[in-house]
């Protein structure tokens, strides 16, 4: 079997490393670098980024933790993307390593559909073609644009350009309140960066659980986070050195930066799926069935061009779904577990159904809240914000949901996702022996607490 | 457990102390007994619109998260910028220094609805028990 696979980001490689396992001939064709936006642009430089800005904030708390420093702590921005950077390479580094151990043949260059069974790389001074009996598209996504925000890369940036700072901004305003502006929000407002965040939605974060927003809006505000939301951004002016942007509550907000995070564009023009029968939907987004097979017989697609769930993990899982498939082994793609983490800090993860989801499907359903405060380990750590919220079906008494912000939710949120998976019941959680002292030991209460039952709850009016 | 005279008292435990046509408010020496260590108090902004009996603040304690109930309506006109940084003031003063907010009454028929001093402290004092 000839599979190429265009992109080598977590759905790509993936792919890739999959077919090539059950015996076929890979060739992934990337026009930048491995990893995609996930490790060169997203998931791992903003952790590490996070990282040191985590540690930069426990030092400023060394005092509370009875550590006395000699001298004060300072942050060089140049140092931690230098060491952001090397991360990057390590995991690059890694993957052409399996690439290389799997006999995968990596090409660089953008490809570009020429038909159903050949492509085009144009790589810096070469172009090549290519035949393949299988191809998966997996050219992800980047950030979106709209023209009153065009960026410039300077003072109006996209995420791409944040991780590329050197020099600290005084002041910053975050144009979009989801995922990757609250993110970049905590790790810069970490290092001493004045940050605005304005929201067109009613609230931060609004995919998650309603409470879990407000705890996050709260979260924000202890740490001078600037938080409009309901609000748009009407018009942004560079003027001298600095951006002026009109807020349609009147309020202009002057910063030395603009940071645009309002969502992700699709990277499905310009490759040639015209050429090939490969149909595309009114986002742009590459139309698959179950098995990641698009419109034409031989072609699958994977990952954010499928504008499905835009998650590096859900393109990873298709893109070994869409590779099963190609060599003979059927397989489809199940989304009613989707764990997703938000590293702000406190971080958030969540799976399965939020409350208001359920609401408005019309489940009769049941929750229960365990605070995080409550907890023995969570006062040792020196972090007590957060809560765990277990959504149950009243009926059943099985769990829905779990959603968590706190110290490492992110981590907490796979027992549940286990859980959901496994269809298990509220009084399970509750009834399987947690160790002690844990934060894990925070689901289990708020299990408990479905029924009023918490041990270290008062009881309820 | 103090209860001063002068004030009055709404039963989610917040007094209000009157001047012309503004009232001081904040949280009862009860409530921040009953919450322990104070370490955040999400301060209401000024010019916003409070709503007796409604939720304008949330405190947070080293064992709880509470919200505080607005004892009259009216809009805030200054609040403690102080317990910002030193929420704990609240559990050392609750009626002095750990004031919340000021708040230009919109209907001060409402201070009619609360409690006086010895009226809180027995409406206390049942729900201890």
């Amino acid at each position: 079997m000839k599979l190429c696979v265009l992109g080598a980001g977590p759905g790509g490689y993936v792919a890739a490393i999959k077919a090539a396992q059950l015996g076929a001939e890979v060739t992934v064709v990337e026009e930048t670098e491995v990893g995609g936006t996930c490790l060169n642009r997203g998931c791992i430089p903003t952790k590490t980024l996070l990282a040191s800005t985590e540690l930069y904030n426990r030092i400023k708390e060394a005092d509370r933790f009875g550590i006395e420093l000699k001298a004060e702590a300072t942050a060089s921005l140049q140092k931690i993307m230098e060491r952001k950077n090397k991360v990057v390479q390590t995991q690059v580094k890694g993957i052409k390593g399996l690439f290389k151990s799997w006999s995968v043949e990596l090409k660089n260059g953008r490809g570009t559909l020429l038909s159903e069974r050949e492509i085009k790389v144009s790589g810096a001074d070469t172009e090549e073609r290519m035949t393949f009996e299988r191809l998966i598209i997996a050219t992800g996504s980047r950030p979106a644009e709209i023209p009153l925000f065009e960026f410039d890369g300077k003072k109006i940036i996209s995420s791409t350009e944040a991780l590329e700072l050197t020099e600290l901004p005084r002041s910053m305003l975050i144009i979009g309140a989801g995922v990757i502006g609250c993110e970049f929000a905590c790790i810069f407002n970490a290092l001493g960066t004045e940050i605005t965040m304005v929201e067109l939605l009613p609230r931060a974060v609004s995919t998650e659980d309603e409470e879990i927003s407000s705890v996050l809006e709260r979260e924000l505000k202890k740490k001078k986070i600037k938080l409009f939301t309901g609000t748009k951004a009407e018009k942004v002016e560079i003027k001298d050195d600095s951006v002026h942007t009109t807020l349609s509550n009147g309020k202009m907000i002057v910063t030395e930066k603009v940071l645009v995070s309002i969502g992700r564009a699709l990277n499905s023009h310009g490759i040639g799926l015209e050429n090939a029968g490969v149909e595309m939907g009114q986002r742009g987004e590459i139309k698959v069935d179950t098995r990641m097979k698009t419109t034409a017989e031989n072609i699958y697609a994977v990952g954010d061009v499928t504008g499905g769930i835009l998650l590096a993990h859900v393109a990873s899982r298709e893109g070994i779904v869409a590779a099963s498939n190609i060599m003979g082994e059927p397989a489809e793609m199940d989304y009613s577990v989707v764990p997703a983490a938000i590293f702000t800090s406190p971080e958030i993860a969540s799976v399965g159904l939020r409350e208001h989801q359920a609401r408005e499907r019309g489940i009769d359903y049941t929750t229960g809240h365990f605070q995080f405060r409550a907890l023995g380990k969570a006062h040792a750590m020196g972090e007590i914000s957060g809560l765990i919220k277990v959504v149950a079906d009243g009926k059943t008494d099985r769990i829905l949901g779990v959603h968590i912000i706190g110290p490492h939710a992110s981590d907490l949120v796979h027992e549940a996702a286990v859980a959901i998976k496994a269809g298990l019941r509220v009084k399970e959680i509750a009834d399987t022996i947690h160790a002690h002292p844990t934060l894990a030991e925070g689901l289990m209460e708020a299990a408990e607490d479905v029924h009023g039952e918490a041990i270290h709850l008062p009881k309820k009016q | 457990m103090n209860f001063p005279d002068d004030l009055k008292y709404h039963k989610e435990h917040t007094w209000v102390r009157v001047s012309g046509k503004k009232a001081t408010v904040g949280i009862t020496d009860y409530a921040q007994d009953q919450l322990g260590d104070i370490v955040y108090i999400d301060l209401p902004d000024v010019d916003s619109e409070i709503e007796k009996d409604a939720e304008f603040s949330e405190i947070e304690s080293t064992k709880a998260t509470s919200s505080v109930i607005a004892p009259v309506s009216g809009t805030i006109v200054e609040v403690n910028e102080e317990l910002d940084e030193s929420p704990e003031i609240i559990n050392e003063d609750p009626y002095g220094k750990g004031w919340i907010a000021v708040v230009e009454l919109s209907d001060p028929s409402e201070l009619d609805d609360l409690m006086d001093a010895s009226d809180y402290q027995s409406y206390v004092e049942e729900e201890a028990k």
